[in-house]
């Protein structure tokens, strides 16, 4: 379970980016994490994942807090924009990746192919990540967030930048991993994918979480999108 | 510690392939060639000639090297957004610096070593002999180099490449400088007496591992001068990339 309790971050002291944030989601679930641009959703990821302190309140990965190595252990997280180190190659970056972990160091060349198989990026394992697209940029770094195999997952933007077939495929993966049990937690503008595969969604405006709920619940007899742009507009 | 060795060699193996570097070493490749033609113009000092101006060319070309891959180091990784990657791991901040620090110097060894190679080759065709004492003064333009590391790395924590350009290329010339501002220091009034010494203490002592003239001139160092320079820079780096450290913990990512 993931337990964030009353959670606030201020930038320069003034700026609220999060304030006073709390969110339960049950393990095994699907959450997806809205909001418009600048609304503190990638703020809040990263004090989830420990990038990032809160300057008050808690955040609970499990039993422990995400600042320590046991919880990082199991934790996995790819950021919006992925950028890589360009020089290596894509096989190359996700065995620094898995080595980067206790229980995943040593995995063997077959084993980080199979990853790479999983996002269809195995073709381009030996090429030098500068000469990917940007959609090959994101499917490898939705590779390095599960080369542990985490228990839970954290996405920023998962779906940006791939064009529809893509999208399907880590759609597709996501729907795996889900039912493997993980916990998995997303920010998204895409409101039709977060429809199509969050069990809970939670969303946050100019800092503070505005509702958490059920999908079906918040839409009513709208889309997702509708209901989110009337919320959003009513404020 | 694993993990610090993890993004040492990651660090390694992504500054080594850079084709920015791979010109800069060619050019200093040329350039130790070039000094046989350099030397040639000499009256019966051909030899003398080469291992000076060769020993100067590895450290300019190692300086330059050592500059221009570490101006950026930390400054990329945290403008890059690649940090998310690490510290989302178990990795500590602490990993990241060390790791970077190692990754880099291992990068300008390297590169360093295979310029001694070019130049000891150079040296016994030219008809000297194998210029054993010059391996000595490339190890202590080594440690040199890393103290300007360490440097780099700190200045890339908090400011622009170009910035940390300069602010090194500054403490390069007062450190090259600190024995002569020592000495001034002796012979000042009171106030500027302590700045000086201050600013001897606080700033790298560079001329520490500037052994490159005696060597030219066969005059060999002892080990115990040699090993007291090594100690000094490893004091320094550690304090250095502590510091470096301190402050990418207080970063907000």
């Amino acid at each position: 379970m993931i337990l964030i309790k009353n959670i606030s971050k201020t930038y320069d002291g003034i700026t609220n980016a999060v304030d006073n944030l709390s969110l339960t989601i049950q393990s095994g679930s699907v959450f997806g994490f809205l909001g418009p641009n600048g609304a503190g959703k990638t703020t809040a990821i990263k004090m989830l994942v420990g990038i990032n302190t809160p300057d008050a309140g808690s955040i609970m990965i499990g039993d422990e807090s995400p600042l320590a190595v046991s919880t990082r252990e199991n934790i996995g997280f790819m950021p919006e924009e992925p950028h890589f180190y360009d020089q290596l190659t894509g096989l190359e970056f996700l065995e620094f990746s898995s080595d980067l972990f206790k229980n995943s160091r040593g995995k063997s060349k077959t084993e980080l192919e199979e990853i790479l198989k999983k996002v269809n990026i195995y073709e381009a394992r030996h090429s030098k990540i500068r000469t990917y697209s940007k959609g090959m940029k994101q499917r490898l770094g939705f590779a390095q967030a599960i080369v542990n195999d985490p228990t839970y997952i954290f996405l920023d933007e998962p779906l940006e930048g791939l064009d529809p077939i893509g999208r399907r495929e880590i759609k597709k993966i996501i729907e795996t991993i889900k039912e493997e049990g993980k916990t998995i937690f997303f920010n998204s503008h895409i409101l039709a994918d977060v429809e199509a595969l969050c069990d809970q969604i939670g969303i946050i405006h100019k800092g503070r979480l505005i509702y958490s709920g059920p999908v079906n619940q918040f839409r009513k007899d709208m889309s997702l999108e509708d209901q989110f742009v009337k919320t959003i507009k009513s404020l | 510690m694993k993990n610090t060795l993890v993004i040492a060699k990651s660090t390694f193996r992504q500054t080594i392939r850079d084709k920015i570097l791979y010109g800069i070493v060619v050019f200093a490749l040329i350039f130790l060639g070039s000094t046989v033609v350099l030397g040639s113009l000499s009256l019966g000092e051909e030899v003398f000639v080469i291992r000076n101006l060769g020993l100067a060319g590895i450290y300019i070309f190692g300086l330059i090297i050592t500059i221009f891959l570490g101006a950026t180091i930390v400054y990329d990784e945290v403008e890059k957004r690649t940090t998310y990657f690490l510290l989302s791991k178990p990795v500590s901040r602490a990993d990241v610096v060390m790791g970077k620090f190692l990754g880099l110097l291992a990068a300008v060894s390297i590169t360093t070593l295979l310029m001694l190679g070019a130049y000891l080759l150079t040296v016994v065709l030219s008809g000297g002999n194998f210029d054993y004492l010059s391996i000595g003064a490339v190890f202590l333009q080594i440690m040199e180099m890393a103290v300007l590391i360490a440097i780099l790395i700190l200045f890339s924590v908090f400011t622009t490449p170009l910035a940390a350009t300069i602010y090194t290329i500054l403490i390069l010339y007062i450190g090259h400088l600190l024995p002569l501002i020592k000495q001034y220091a002796l012979n000042s009034g009171l106030v500027a007496k302590y700045i000086l010494t201050a600013v001897y203490y606080i700033f790298p002592n560079l001329e520490k591992f500037d052994i490159r003239n005696l060597i030219v001139h066969q005059i060999q160092v002892s080990f115990k001068e040699s090993a007291i320079s090594v100690g000094y820079a490893v004091i320094y780096v550690v304090l250095v990339v502590y510091l470096a450290q301190l402050l990418l913990n207080k970063k907000e990512l």
